[in-house]
């Protein structure tokens, strides 16, 4: 009886009302930008300079004021541009029409007057008259430049007109910033930088992007409060757990798993949080799939925009890129607890090879997730990574063209790694996950000691594990989150054809050993043979060296496989060594 | 609400705190699906020089999709997409026949026969000072 009324408190109407009545102002305070992004797509459409005044203005040479709410970048342009561009390009960005040189009363005619005409004197220069200085705002300019990035570069290497090449890269993309302004395509408080400048286009107006941190701090924060709120519900006293009908994620479980299954110091958790990352993973990545170009001309500009304009879309990327590096980092903590624990012997010998399979898996996602970005900083990583295959002996070429789908990365390699990335390798890693899981339970669960010979054996129900699942996740979201909101994954300018200087010839972190062992010499040798005989010389673990006996198992080093615990703590270690090898030198620099 | 003990108010909140997580998750992903990167297409069209559509024409202008009538009554544009469903209607001799569900209307645009309820659109013209026809979808 008391069960029924605590249900019956518990879906209070009260209570669903002030929910649905949150949820609705919540959602709709969350779309009200909507209405603004849209209305402002409207006015955004280019629209020609007011109509010039016939008779010349002096007013039109003061200081341009620039409101407030445009980026600091977009001010100092301003400022540039009216002391240098403005002469020949007017104050409207109409350029050197007849209307502008109306300003110059009687020297209108500058190609013929005292300062720019045949005879100029020694300060000045001729200016151009065929073609005539154009206009850089109104219908039709800037119409040679896609984006803001190609109106940057070009200032930066021929503007100004008497004196290119004087101008630095910040002026530039100020000058850049307010030229675009002009033209009414370019949202007011943006920063131009090189990785953002491609998704800024000349020719049409994008929306004003939003500032998400408020949005995602709040997420945050909620989701720490209810992981508070958990916690504090596990620790009343005298835990009544009501009889609760099996939902079903409880029925994914078994109704009670062994206590010693369960302790966070054994497992890590690992397990569990490598699921969850892969959740994060799946989730985020169809999200970025709605925006994602696969075209070698629009991949790196469509991360971008993603990045950049999209909104949330920074989120989603760095949550899937944070989850990327933690599920790499998640995955090796598993590997070193397995082989640590000694859970890996006899009938686990087959869920150990797949788990194996799975971290191969995760790499390669890794690398083809990475090179999706298509910009300057995945360049090497790719000819490297992919010129790796075509060392091997004989069946070389073949695995290069089944991977880059051509003699060279093409125009189709975009396509080919995005179909690698979100659909074969993705499929693979869900069928061996779904696979993993289910031999996890077919082995019995989590290695421990068969019944007769635990020292302890409680049972944790699966309302109790469901709930430590959801703590747990509820914990690593935050974290997830948190990072994402401060940290943005990496991006650089999209790629080029004509190849300019960048720094960046690293592969990503968990390649820094391989590519270590590759300055050591023949590139079949060090990075294919070795790190595949690394990964064949794990597999063999289990077959090859002393195992674990069953009364051993659930504890951190058993004595029956010291020697392939030891073997495991050696490369371990000799890979963080080569990787410490290969990041000191080049920061000593 | 009446006696609501410490437990349950604690479930309450927590339970609460999640769906206002799952609502603001459900905003944000919205707002994240409803961004729109590409142009909106254009409604102004260029058609040339006047000249081109002389007294008693009839020109179809496919990329519009519109036809041009010039008839006593002056110089005149009539939308060519359905008002059904959006087909693009094909000549016939009573006048206009869509593809798609079989509408007709007449040669100035009315409906003759369903589905489609409303008559063909009428799209504004105007003359530039090059003395070119622009044509407006809005």
């Amino acid at each position: 009886m008391s069960l029924t009324s605590k249900h019956k408190r518990y879906f209070s109407r009260d209570y669903l009302l002030a929910i649905s009545i949150l949820t609705f102002l919540l959602i709709a305070g969350l779309l009200a930008p909507l209405r603004a992004q849209a209305s402002h797509q409207v006015q955004s459409t280019v629209t020609p300079p007011a109509q010039p005044t016939p008779t010349f203005d002096p007013q039109r040479l003061e200081k341009p004021v620039i409101a407030s709410d445009h980026s600091e970048q977009l001010k100092k342009g301003a400022l540039i541009y009216w002391g240098v561009c403005m002469a020949c390009h007017g104050d409207r960005g109409q350029g050197l029409s007849e209307e502008w040189r109306a300003a110059y009363g009687q020297d209108s005619d500058c190609w013929q007057s005292g300062c720019h005409g045949p005879d100029y004197p020694p300060e000045s220069f001729l200016i151009p008259k065929d073609p005539v200085i154009p206009a850089v705002a109104g219908a039709g300019a800037l119409a040679r430049f896609r984006n803001a990035q190609e109106v940057h570069d070009f200032i930066l290497a021929d503007m100004p007109w008497w004196d290119p090449g004087q101008l630095t890269d910040e002026k530039a993309w100020q000058v850049t910033s307010y030229i675009l302004s002009l033209r009414k395509v370019m949202p007011k408080a943006f920063e131009l930088t090189d990785t953002n400048a491609s998704a800024i286009r000349t020719q049409s107006a994008v929306p004003q992007p939003g500032d998400d941190h408020p949005a995602v701090l709040a997420l945050t924060g909620i989701l720490a409060l209810a992981a508070i709120g958990m916690i504090a519900q596990d620790l009343q006293k005298n835990k009544l757990r009501l009889v609760e009908r099996p939902n079903f994620f409880h029925h994914l479980h078994p109704p009670t798993i062994p206590a010693l299954q369960a302790r966070l110091r054994y497992t890590l958790g690992a397990g569990g949080l490598a699921v969850f990352l892969c959740l994060i993973l799946l989730v985020t990545g169809i999200l970025e799939m709605y925006y994602y170009i696969p075209t070698p001309e629009h991949a790196a500009v469509s991360v971008e925009v993603i990045t950049s304009l999209v909104p949330f879309g920074a989120l989603t990327r760095n949550l899937h890129f944070w989850s990327a590096q933690a599920l790499m980092i998640v995955a090796g903590i598993h590997l070193l607890r397995v082989i640590l624990t000694g859970a890996y012997a006899r009938h686990r010998r087959l869920n150990y090879l797949i788990g194996l399979g799975m971290l191969l898996l995760v790499g390669l996602l890794d690398f083809t997730g990475y090179v999706l970005r298509w910009d300057e900083g995945i360049r090497w990583a790719l000819v490297v990574g992919t010129n790796l295959l075509k060392t091997v002996p004989w069946i070389g070429d073949m695995l290069y063209r089944l991977t880059v789908g051509g003699p060279e990365p093409s125009l189709s390699s975009v396509e080919r790694f995005y179909t690698w990335h979100i659909f074969v390798l993705t499929l693979l890693m869900i069928v061996l996950g779904a696979w993993h899981i289910f031999r996890v339970r077919r082995d019995g669960g989590v290695a421990v000691p068969p019944p007769a010979e635990r020292k302890d054996n409680a049972r944790l129900s699966r309302f109790d594990l469901v709930r430590r699942e959801v703590l747990v996740m509820l914990l690593a979201g935050v974290v997830l989150l948190f990072v994402s909101a401060f940290f943005p994954a990496p991006i650089e300018r999209p790629m080029t054809e004509t190849m300019i200087d960048i720094e960046n010839t690293r592969a990503p972190w968990f390649f820094l050993w391989v590519q270590q062992l590759l300055r050591f010499g023949d590139p079949f040798l060090w990075g294919v043979v070795l790190p595949i005989a690394l990964l064949a010389g794990l597999a063999a673990l289990p077959y090859l060296l002393p195992q674990a006996s069953d009364h051993e198992l659930g504890q951190w080093f058993p004595r029956g496989n010291r020697v392939a615990q030891i073997l495991m703590i050696i490369i371990t270690l000799i890979l963080l060594i080569l990787t410490i090898i290969f990041i000191i030198p080049t920061t000593q620099l | 609400m009446k006696n609501l003990s410490r437990r349950n108010f604690l479930r309450l909140s927590t339970n609460s705190l999640l769906a206002l997580a799952s609502a603001l998750g459900i905003g944000g992903l919205i707002r994240y699906l409803s961004y729109q990167f590409d142009p909106a297409p254009s409604s102004e069209f260029d058609i040339g020089p006047a000249s081109d559509y002389p007294l008693n024409s009839r020109t179809v202008i496919p990329h519009i999709p519109a036809i041009i009538v010039h008839d006593k009554k002056g110089l005149h544009a009539l939308s060519l997409k359905c008002t059904h469903l959006g087909c693009t209607v094909e000549q016939r001799n009573f006048g206009f026949e869509c593809p798609c569900h079989s509408s007709r209307y007449d040669m100035d645009g009315a409906v003759l026969k369903g589905p489609a309820a409303a008559n063909l659109r009428q799209l504004r013209v105007t003359e530039s000072e090059d003395g070119n026809l622009h044509v407006f979808t809005t």
